[in-house]
């Protein structure tokens, strides 16, 4: 039999999701699977960057991804993505405002949001406590052993928190500005190299360093075994990465990807996912249903008018090609330095 | 007998330790008690109960050793029977086959498991256009293992047998076997070594390979390289040290299964 249509028609029993590792709750899982009747399978994928050549090289069926927020326009221009029908999503009325609208994806056609971290400063309690956010790192003095994120934009954009600006900032007086901050930092005596999340949380638990830069989720989940690690926001202000829900256009079960969809932005099941992965929810309705334990982690959900006021920003895809580069250039000076 | 000098002895140590201290960490931390590697909190097995109770695990291991059993086989036959050829014959076709055997073994995994998806994606393409379909999965990531492991085999096979030529074949047939014959007692005989050793790495290279196996497999189906590398992004699990473990307790084993067979046997 021949089919018109290039998009593989599904069975509608089968959710095929491409994920971060230990970033879904598997009794979520089987309770969806319960109610529905369907199998859900559960792929993970490490960077956005390797997931995105996997899904434009064609080379998978995936139903429901979860990328990152600046990675949602690069995926909308690739064509990639299908809009969401907002009938089949009731519970997006869970969503706090603040995360709905947002600047990568304006009147979200294309997706939900999923879970978020800001990025702070972890600190080993019984070593050093940190008084005065990014100035610690940033500031003329060197004191303190520190390690920074291996991200660039992570990186460039808590410079440029400091100096006061904007995260996403294209104005090449600003960057200029950041990339001497850096090039000092890095020069610094307590520099101790760029790390991702683990790392910098290992570190901090072998009290080898006195400061990382890290993802606040990454860094909680040890804080229970160990309440010596701790993490704060730089005061100056920080980077956001959210990580949102899209549905692909070659989705062979959009309605089953919805359906899904709308579960996790139940009140209920995303208190259970924050507390399995340790990240903040952006569901308002969540919130007052979390452990204790996150409650009480003021880190986790940074106060609803920095958003507003720009003391945080999400980390947004460069306006041009020309900021591209810039930043390009300010990491590899600094990576081979 | 020579004797080594102790400067080299100590060093031929360092290198060891430097090679085997990490696995070693690895073997001792996966019975940590602690959820982070950075201390140790106690002795515990629970993280093998943990790895044992993942259906993500214990499927993935099927896929692994489903593909790297059959991909072996298939491009053992291949590999051999390539490198006899590369051996026998001389011509001009020899040198180019040369060069292309070569080709798999040079190009940057990422480059080939990139090329392979978007060959499969026009495949795939040309196929729905004529009502077909098929998802990446088991027999494209077969495919891909094979035509890097294809390379591997017909080399070792083609080395061993250099030292010998052509003239054996010759004498036996002068001797009145047959071509059938002579291929199964002589020309087998000599480059079975050599194909054990191809065999060997062919299997390890399917065991072992991330890159490829992620840009070609579809979804559904994992193999343990991929489900280990794609879930350190938030830190290794201790459970994930504990399956290290496990893996290479099992290529050690091979490795010493093939020693014994490869072992030259000595006559009177």
């Amino acid at each position: 039999m021949k089919t018109a249509s290039p998009v593989p028609t599904g069975d509608g029993r089968t959710l095929r999701v491409f994920i971060w590792s230990e970033y879904m709750d598997p009794d979520i899982v089987k309770a969806f699977e319960g109610q529905t009747g369907a199998r859900v399978i559960l792929d993970t994928f490490e960077s956005n960057e390797a997931m995105l050549a996997k899904l434009q090289g064609g080379g998978a069926t995936y139903d429901l991804v979860v990328p990152s927020s600046y990675v949602v326009q690069t995926m909308v221009r690739a064509g990639l993505l299908q809009p969401l029908d907002r009938a089949r999503l009731p519970n997006l009325k869970n969503v706090a405002p603040e995360f709905l609208n947002p600047p990568y994806d304006p009147g979200n056609r294309y997706s939900v949001p999923y879970q978020y971290a800001a990025t702070g400063l972890a600190y080993n309690k019984s070593r050093y406590t940190p008084q005065r956010g990014w100035a610690e790192i940033f500031g003329p003095e060197d004191r303190r052993s520190f390690v920074l994120l291996d991200d660039p934009r992570e990186v460039i954009g808590a410079a440029l928190k400091y100096l006061g600006h904007s995260a996403n900032t294209a104005d090449v007086a600003q960057l200029r500005a950041a990339r001497d901050l850096l090039r000092r930092t890095v020069a610094k005596k307590g520099f101790q190299g760029f790390d991702g999340g683990p790392g910098t949380r290992n570190k901090l638990l072998a009290r080898q360093i006195d400061l990382g830069q890290i993802y606040v989720g990454d860094l909680l989940i040890a804080t229970e075994e160990n309440p010596q690690v701790q993490v704060v926001l730089p005061r100056e202000g920080t980077t956001i990465s959210m990580d949102t829900l899209v549905v692909l256009k070659r989705s062979p079960n959009p309605a089953l990807a919805h359906r899904f969809i709308n579960t996790l932005l139940d009140d209920e099941v995303g208190a259970r996912l924050s507390n399995y992965t340790y990240y903040a929810t952006p569901n308002a309705a969540a919130r007052p249903l979390l452990d204790d334990f996150l409650k009480a982690v003021p880190a986790l959900n940074p106060p609803a008018d920095w958003l507003k006021n720009g003391k945080l920003n999400f980390i947004d895809e460069l306006p041009d090609r020309r900021a591209q580069r810039l930043y390009d250039r300010i990491w590899t000076e600094l990576k081979s330095r | 007998m020579t004797r080594t000098h102790p400067l080299l002895a100590a060093w031929a140590w360092l290198v060891y330790a430097f090679l085997y201290l990490p696995i070693l960490v690895l073997i001792v931390f996966s019975f940590n008690e602690s959820r982070f590697g950075a201390e140790w909190t106690g002795f515990t097995t629970k993280w093998y109960g943990v790895l044992l109770d993942r259906a993500d695990v214990r499927a993935a291991l099927g896929h692994t050793l489903q593909v790297a059993l059959l991909s072996t086989l298939v491009s053992t036959v291949l590999g051999t029977l390539t490198g006899l050829g590369l051996w026998r014959y001389t011509s001009r076709a020899r040198a180019a086959l040369s060069t292309l055997l070569v080709l798999p073994i040079v190009i940057p995994d990422v480059v080939m498991g990139v090329m392979l998806l978007m060959f499969y994606a026009a495949v795939r393409a040309g196929l729905e256009r004529a009502g077909w379909t098929f998802d990446n999965g088991f027999w494209t990531v077969l495919l891909a293992h094979v035509t890097f492991q294809i390379s591997y085999v017909a080399l070792t096979v083609r080395s061993r047998l250099s030292g010998y030529g052509p003239e054996l074949e010759e004498a036996a047939r002068d001797l009145g076997a047959s071509a059938w014959q002579s291929f199964w007692r002589v020309v087998l005989p000599l480059a079975w070594p050599g194909v054990l050793a191809g065999a060997l790495l062919a299997f390890t290279l399917s065991l072992d390979d991330f890159v490829v196996t992620y840009f070609t497999s579809g979804s559904g189906f994992q193999t343990l390289p991929v489900l280990i590398y794609t879930n350190v992004k938030r830190g290794v699990t201790p459970d994930i040290n504990a399956l290290s473990t496990l893996l290479i307790l099992v290529t050690v084993v091979a490795v010493l299964v093939a020693n014994a067979l490869l072992r030259p046997r000595r006559k009177g």
